[in-house]
C-alpha cells in the first residue's frame, strides 16, 4: 500500500541552493505541476470554507429522502440515510486532506531527522538506527493499523498515527543515503574539522542539503496517504459514521448500493482519484524542479 | 563477497529477533481476549470462571517472560506451535495459504514487469510526445485508483458482461491449471495494474537519467545500433532502483493483499493475517509476522545481490 | 421512494411451498398418482414437484468454525458445515416452527408433575463408523453438556444444569430426564441446535473428541475440510430416515466479504447463503436473476439493544435513559432502515410476532414505541431537562465494527438523539476490545445485541437480569423485581399467566426502569437459487441446518 520510493535511496542528493523567484520559475517550467497545485490549492479552499460552500449540513439525515439520484437541490444525489452527498464530499476533504497532509509531514520530518542523525554520527549509532527501522519496514503495516485502531478506536487522529508510522523509516532509509553524500562534502568536513557541534553541523549544513529527497517524499506520500486511509476505511479500520470522509462513502457505496445508487460510489471515487493524481503530478514536478539531472528539455 | 554474505546473513538475527519482540509485546499491551471473543462474541451465556479456566488452558495465565522465552524458543527450532484459535498446528495453516499468496504476488510481478519496463523505456524515449503523456496518464490511475475498488467494479463487470463470476475456491497450479488461472488471474491484473504503475514510473525516470550518461554518448558516437545502446547499455543500468522496488514490493504483495483477498475471496496469507489480529490468536500472529519479516528481508537480501551483479561498479567492502 | 412501501421487496414463497406440498405428498403416499388440478392459492410451479435426488448444494458461510464441538463453540459459522452430520434428540420442525419434531426420538412422554420426560429411540440408528447409537449416547452427550469434565466448556451449561437432575438409560432405546423443578422451556431447549448426540465411547477415550473430529449419525458423512477454503459432506447411506437425505451431498464455502458472498450467487458460483443478506442485495440480485432467483424472509430471533452503563452519569438517572428510548422514532425508522438493513420489526424484548410477543396495542404503550414520535421527543427533550442534562450534552456510542447492521442502525440512533439536543459520536470497537469494554463498564452507552437459537422467554430476557445473573447484561444494575419476574414466569407452564409475567418484566425493564432498550429487530432475508427447494425459512439462522429434507430441481 505504502510505495517505499526505492530509486531515490542510489541517488546522491545535488546540493541545490534556494533561489529567488522559485515560484515563478516553478511554473514557468512545470505546468503540469503548476495546474495540479491550484487544484490543491482549491481543495484546501474549499476544505477551510466548507460550512460557507456546502449547501446541506453532511450530518443531516432525512428519511424521506433516502437514495435520491443527482438534482438541482442535490447535485451529487443522497446517500442510503437521505444525506447529502455533495455536502459530505466537501467536508470529507477535510478529512482527507487532514490525514493526507498530516501523515506525510510528520512522516517525513521524523524520517529525515533519522536518516540525517543516523548519516552524521555514523558507527554504532547508524548501524543500531538502521536495524530499528529495517524492523519498521518489515512489519506489516495492516497489523499495525489493528492495533492502533484497537488501542486508540477509530478516528482521525488514529488513522494518522497508523499511517504516519510506516512512513518513517522509508523516509529515513532514502534520507541516510542522501546524508551519508553529504558527509563527505568538503564543506561539511570543514565545519567538523572546526570543531562545529554535532547540532550545528546537522541543522546547517546536513539538513538543508537533504531538504530536496526529503521534499519529494514529503509529496510522494501525500496522495498515498489519503489512498491509505480509504483502504483502512474499506476494512473497517479507518473513520467511523456519521463523520464524512471519502474512503467510508465509497465502503457503504461499493459492498450495498454499487447497481441501485452508482452515484454513491462515483462521486468519493472521482475526489479520491482526482486527488491523488494531484498530488502525484505536483509530486512529480517538484521532484523534476528539485533534481536538476532529471530535468527533461 | 563470502565476508559481505556472512555478514548480511548475521545482521538479520538482530532484525528478526527485534520484529520478533516488537510483536510480542504488541499484541499483548493491544486489548482484547481471544478466549472473551469466542465463547463471549455471539451473546452466549458463559461464567467468568469458564473464562479463566480456557485462558489457563492456553497458557495465558502464565507470565509474560517465560510465554515469550517458549515461544522464541520453539520458533528458533522452527516450531510455531498451534493457533489459539482452531487448535491446528500453525505449519500447516499457514502453508495451505502460503501457496496461493506466493502464487499471486508471481504473477502481479510479472504483469507488472511486462507492462512497466517496455511502458516506461518506450515513456523515456519519447519523453514529452503524446505517447509519453499517454503512458503516464495511464500509470498514475493506476496510483489513484483504490484497489478495492477496482476489483469490486471489475467483478460486477465479468457478473454483468459475461454472467460469470471467478471460482470461490482455491484450485492449486499443479492439480488444474486452467481453474486456477480463472480464479487467479482477475485479482493479478489488478494488484498487477497498480503495481505496473509505480514501476513504469521508476523506468522512466532512471531510463532519462541514464539516456544522459557519458557512456550512453561513448557508446552511441562508437556507432552502435539504437537498439543495442538501450538494451545493453541503458536498460541494464536504469533496471537497477527498477528491481529495488520490485524487490520491497514483492515482500509487501505476499502479506498485504488484505483488501484485494477480501474482494477477490482468496484464501490468502493477508486474510490470515487479519483474522488472527482480530481474534487476538497471538500464536498465530506471531507465526505470521516472522514469516512476512523473514521473507522481506531475505528478498532485500537477493535484491542487493541482483544490484551487484547488474551493476559491476558496487563493490563489497 | 414512496415512505412505507414496501413494494420493491419481491417476496416468494414458491420453494417452500413447493417443498411443503411435496413433502405432504410423499407423506400421504401420493406421489404415484398424477396430482390433481393445482389448488388456485399455490404458484404454479409448485404443482406436485415431486423431490428429486441426486446433486451436490453448494452453500456460503461468512465466517469459520473455530472447532468442529457444538456444545462449546457458539456461532452459526461453526453450526452450518457441521450441523448435517449430526443428529439432535429433538428438532424444530421448518414448516412448523416453533412446533417440534423428533430427530432420533421417536415418541415422547411427560409426567403428571412435569418432572420426568421420556423417550423412545428410533431403531436403527447408526454413528458414520457403523457402530448402533443406544440410549448412552444420548446421556453421555447431555451429561456433557449439563457437568463437562475438565477442560471441556460447555457454552449453554447454564440452560441445563438449573433445571436437569439427572439423565437415565434404562435400556438402549429409553432416555429419562428427570427434573429437579417444573420447566416450560425444557422440550425446546433439548431441541437446541447446539446439542450435537455424540458417541458415549469417543467421549470416554477423549472429552474434547468432537472438537477435531465428526462423528455423528446425521444424514451426511463428513467429506473434507480446507480451513478458509472448503468444507464437504457425502450422503450418508445408512441414515435412520430411508429415502432421505435427497443430496448426494453438500460443500460449504467460506466467504467472508459481502460483496463477494453477492457474487457467488450471482454467478453461480453458490446456491445459498443461510444467514441473510440486505434488501439492496436483495433486490439486485432479483434484478439479475428473475426467475431463477426465490427469496424467503423471515423476521429474526436477533435484535441490537442500547445498553447503558447505569454507573456513569447521567446514565444512573432513569429520567436520562427514558429520554434516549422516547427520543426514537421506532415505526418511523423501521420503514427507513428496512429498505438499506435487514432490520425490521418493532417489537419489545420478545420477538414481535412470536408467542409470547406483546401485542401491538399494549406495546406502544412503552416509552419509545408509541406512534406519536413529536410528543415522545418533547416528552424527552423536558426529561433530559429534568435530568439536570444541558442542551448539546455529548457522549460516545460504543459500537462493534461489524457494519452491518450495526452501523445504519447506529447512524439512525445519533440522528434521533441529535434531535433532542444530544450531541453523540461513534466509538467503533474491534468485536474483542469491544466486549471488554462492556464487560468491564468501560464504556457510556453501547450498540449491544440479543440473538438466540429460537422466542423463548428464559433466553431472551436473560440479557436483562441482573449482572450477578448474568454475564450479558453490561448495564451494571441490580434490580430484585426483575430477578423475581424471571423466577415466576419461567416455573410458570401455563403459557396464559406466563405471558402476562413476561409483559410485566418487558413493563419493568424498558419503560419504568429503562435499563436498555432495543432497536430494531432483525429480518432474515435469504435470496437463494430457485434450484434449492425442501428448506424453508426459520426466524434463526442457527435452525434448520441438517438438510435432510434439501433437494435441487433441475435447472
Amino acid at each position: 500500500m505504502l510505495r517505499p520510493a526505492g530509486a531515490w535511496a542510489h541517488r546522491a542528493a545535488g546540493a541545490t541552493s534556494p533561489r529567488t523567484g522559485w515560484l515563478r520559475s516553478f511554473v514557468r517550467r512545470q505546468q503540469l505541476g503548476a495546474a495540479s497545485g491550484a487544484v490543491i490549492l482549491l481543495m484546501a479552499l474549499v476544505a477551510l470554507l466548507a460550512p460557507l460552500v456546502a449547501p446541506h449540513d453532511p450530518l443531516e439525515t432525512s428519511f424521506l429522502l433516502m437514495l435520491r439520484p443527482p438534482s438541482p437541490e442535490f447535485p451529487l444525489g443522497t446517500d442510503a440515510f437521505g444525506r447529502d452527498v455533495l455536502s459530505r464530499i466537501i467536508y470529507g476533504s477535510r478529512t482527507a486532506l487532514l490525514v493526507g497532509f498530516s501523515t506525510s509531514f510528520v512522516g517525513s520530518s521524523l524520517g529525515t531527522v533519522i536518516g540525517v542523525a543516523s548519516a552524521h554520527f555514523g558507527g554504532k549509532t547508524d548501524l543500531l538506527a538502521q536495524r530499528v527501522m529495517d524492523i519498521f519496514l518489515s512489519f506489516p503495516l495492516i497489523i499495525l493499523a489493528i492495533a492502533v485502531v484497537a488501542v486508540l478506536g477509530t478516528g482521525v487522529l488514529n488513522v494518522i498515527v497508523a499511517i504516519t508510522v510506516p512512513i518513517v523509516p522509508r523516509v529515513a532509509r532514502v534520507v541516510r543515503s542522501s546524508a551519508l553524500a553529504v558527509r563527505e562534502m568538503p564543506y561539511v568536513e570543514a565545519a567538523r574539522a572546526l570543531g562545529a557541534s554535532h547540532r550545528r553541523i546537522i541543522l546547517r549544513h546536513m539538513l538543508p542539503n537533504v531538504m530536496a529527497p526529503s521534499l519529494i517524499m514529503l509529496t510522494a506520500y501525500l496522495g498515498q496517504a489519503i489512498l491509505l486511509e480509504a483502504s483502512l476505511s474499506f476494512l473497517g479500520l479507518g473513520v467511523a459514521e456519521p463523520v464524512p470522509a471519502w474512503g467510508l462513502m465509497l465502503r457503504g457505496a461499493g459492498t450495498q448500493f454499487i447497481e441501485r445508487a452508482p452515484w454513491l460510489a462515483i462521486a468519493p471515487g472521482l475526489a479520491i482519484s482526482s486527488t491523488v493524481i494531484a498530488f502525484n503530478l505536483l509530486g512529480d514536478s517538484v521532484r523534476d524542479a528539485l533534481d536538476p539531472k532529471l530535468r527533461v528539455a | 563477497m563470502r565476508r559481505y554474505i556472512v555478514q548480511r546473513i548475521l545482521l538479520t538475527i538482530p532484525t528478526l529477533l527485534g520484529v520478533a519482540t516488537i510483536i510480542f509485546v504488541l499484541m499483548r499491551v493491544v486489548p482484547g481476549d481471544i478466549v472473551l471473543l469466542r465463547y463471549a462474541g455471539e451473546g452466549a451465556f458463559v461464567t467468568q470462571e469458564t473464562i479463566v479456566q480456557e485462558r489457563a488452558r492456553l497458557g495465558l495465565d502464565q507470565p509474560l517472560w517465560r510465554q515469550f522465552a517458549d515461544w522464541i524458543w520453539g520458533a528458533a527450532q522452527l516450531d510455531f506451535g498451534t493457533s489459539m484459535w482452531t487448535g491446528r498446528p500453525i505449519v500447516s495453516e499457514v502453508a495451505l495459504r502460503f501457496e496461493l499468496s506466493l502464487q499471486l504476488a508471481v504473477m502481479a510481478v510479472i504483469i507488472a514487469a511486462l507492462v512497466a519496463v517496455p511502458l516506461g523505456v518506450l515513456s523515456a524515449i519519447k519523453a514529452g510526445t503524446s505517447v509519453d503523456y499517454l503512458i503516464r496518464v495511464f500509470s498514475i490511475l493506476g496510483l489513484a485508483l483504490p484497489s478495492f475498488w477496482v476489483g469490486i467494479v471489475l467483478i460486477l463487470l465479468l457478473l454483468s458482461v459475461f454472467h460469470w463470476s471467478p471460482p470461490v475456491t482455491f484450485t492449486p497450479l499443479r492439480v488444474d491449471l486452467g481453474e486456477n488461472l480463472s480464479q487467479l488471474i482477475w485479482p493479478a491484473l489488478v494488484v498487477g495494474y497498480r503495481y505496473s504503475a509505480v514501476a513504469t514510473r521508476m523506468t522512466r525516470s532512471a531510463m532519462l537519467e541514464v539516456l544522459r550518461e557519458d557512456y550512453i554518448r561513448t557508446a552511441r558516437s562508437k556507432g552502435l545500433k539504437e537498439s543495442v545502446v538501450m538494451v545493453r547499455h541503458a536498460l541494464r543500468n536504469a533496471l537497477l532502483p527498477v528491481i529495488t522496488v520490485f524487490g520491497l514490493e514483492f515482500a509487501f504483495l505476499l502479506g498485504g493483499l488484505v483488501v484485494t483477498e477480501q474482494v477477490f475471496n482468496l484464501n490468502g496469507i493477508g486474510k490470515l493475517t487479519v483474522e488472527a489480529v482480530v481474534r487476538r490468536d497471538y500464536t498465530m500472529v506471531q507465526a505470521l509476522v516472522l514469516l512476512m519479516a523473514s521473507v522481506f528481508v531475505l528478498v532485500n537480501f537477493l535484491v542487493d545481490m541482483a544490484y551487484a551483479w547488474l551493476d559491476p561498479r558496487i563493490r563489497f567492502r | 421512494m414512496s415512505l412505507g412501501s414496501n413494494g420493491k421487496s419481491t417476496r416468494i414463497w414458491s420453494g417452500a411451498t413447493a417443498a411443503l406440498l411435496a413433502f405432504g405428498l410423499t407423506a400421504l403416499g401420493a406421489c404415484a398418482q398424477p396430482a390433481p388440478a393445482p389448488a388456485p392459492a399455490a404458484p404454479p410451479t409448485a404443482a406436485a414437484e415431486q423431490p428429486r435426488a441426486g446433486g451436490q448444494l453448494t452453500f456460503i458461510v461468512g465466517a469459520e468454525p473455530p472447532s468442529f464441538d457444538g456444545h462449546r463453540e457458539t456461532t452459526f459459522a461453526m453450526l452450518h458445515p457441521t450441523a448435517p452430520h449430526y443428529s439432535l434428540l429433538l428438532k424444530f420442525d421448518q414448516n412448523k416452527y416453533p412446533a417440534i419434531m423428533g430427530d432420533l426420538a421417536e415418541t415422547w412422554s411427560v409426567s403428571q408433575d412435569g418432572l420426568t420426560y421420556t423417550f423412545k429411540l428410533r431403531d436403527g440408528i447408526k454413528f458414520h463408523d457403523g457402530a448402533a447409537l443406544t440410549a448412552a449416547d444420548v446421556k453421555a452427550t447431555y451429561d456433557r453438556i449439563v457437568a463437562p469434565p475438565q477442560g471441556v466448556v460447555s457454552s449453554r451449561q447454564a440452560s441445563y444444569a438449573a433445571v436437569l437432575e439427572k439423565v437415565e438409560a434404562p435400556d438402549p432405546k429409553t432416555v429419562v430426564f428427570k427434573l429437579k423443578q417444573p420447566s416450560a422451556a425444557l422440550l425446546s431447549n433439548l431441541a437446541s441446535p447446539w446439542n450435537f448426540i455424540y458417541k458415549a465411547q469417543a467421549l470416554a477415550q477423549e472429552a474434547r473428541f468432537p472438537e477435531k473430529n465428526i462423528l455423528g449419525t446425521g444424514p451426511f458423512r463428513f467429506g473434507e475440510y480446507v480451513p478458509g477454503s472448503h468444507w464437504t459432506g457425502t450422503k450418508n447411506p445408512d441414515y435412520f430416515q430411508k429415502g432421505r437425505p435427497y443430496l448426494d451431498g453438500f460443500r460449504a464455502v467460506f466467504i467472508r466479504e459481502a460483496s463477494a458472498q453477492v457474487a457467488a450467487v450471482r454467478g453461480g458460483r453458490a446456491q445459498i447463503e443461510f444467514r441473510g443478506f440486505t434488501p439492496p442485495q436483495r433486490e439486485d440480485l432479483v434484478k439479475a436473476l428473475g426467475k431463477d432467483i426465490t427469496v424467503q424472509e423471515s423476521p429474526w430471533v436477533c435484535v441490537l439493544v442500547v445498553s447503558m452503563n447505569t454507573e456513569k452519569k447521567p446514565f444512573n438517572d432513569p429520567k436520562f435513559r427514558r429520554a434516549l428510548t422516547l427520543a426514537l422514532d421506532r415505526w418511523e425508522g423501521s420503514k427507513a432502515l428496512s429498505q438499506i438493513a435487514f432490520v425490521k420489526e418493532v417489537g419489545a424484548v420478545m420477538r414481535p410476532g412470536s408467542p409470547f410477543a406483546m401485542p401491538e396495542q399494549e406495546l406502544t404503550k412503552l416509552a419509545g414505541f408509541g406512534k406519536d414520535a413529536a410528543a415522545a421527543k418533547a416528552e424527552a427533550r423536558r426529561l433530559i431537562q429534568e435530568a439536570g442534562v444541558p442542551e448539546g450534552f455529548s457522549f460516545a456510542l460504543t459500537n462493534r465494527d461489524i457494519p452491518m447492521p450495526y452501523e445504519p442502525v447506529a447512524v439512525f440512533l445519533i440522528d434521533q438523539w441529535g434531535k433532542v439536543g444530544l450531541k453523540v459520536s461513534q466509538a467503533v470497537r474491534e468485536s474483542s476490545p469491544y466486549l471488554q469494554d462492556l464487560r468491564g463498564g468501560n464504556y457510556e452507552a453501547a450498540l449491544d445485541f440479543n440473538c438466540d437459537f429460537m422466542d423463548e422467554p428464559d433466553l431472551q430476557l436473560i440479557k436483562f437480569l441482573p449482572k450477578e445473573k448474568s454475564p450479558i447484561n453490561y448495564g451494571r444494575y441490580s434490580d430484585p423485581v426483575l430477578d423475581d419476574l424471571y423466577t415466576k414466569q419461567s416455573l410458570e407452564t401455563n403459557p396464559e399467566r406466563r405471558k402476562q409475567l413476561v409483559w410485566q418484566f418487558e413493563r419493568r425493564a424498558l419503560d419504568e426502569m429503562a435499563y436498555q432498550f432495543p432497536t430494531l429487530w432483525w429480518q432474515r432475508i435469504i435470496p437463494h437459487s430457485s434450484q434449492v427447494r425442501g428448506w424453508r425459512i426459520t426466524p434463526s439462522h442457527y435452525l434448520n441446518q441438517d438438510l435432510t429434507d434439501v433437494w435441487l430441481a433441475e435447472k
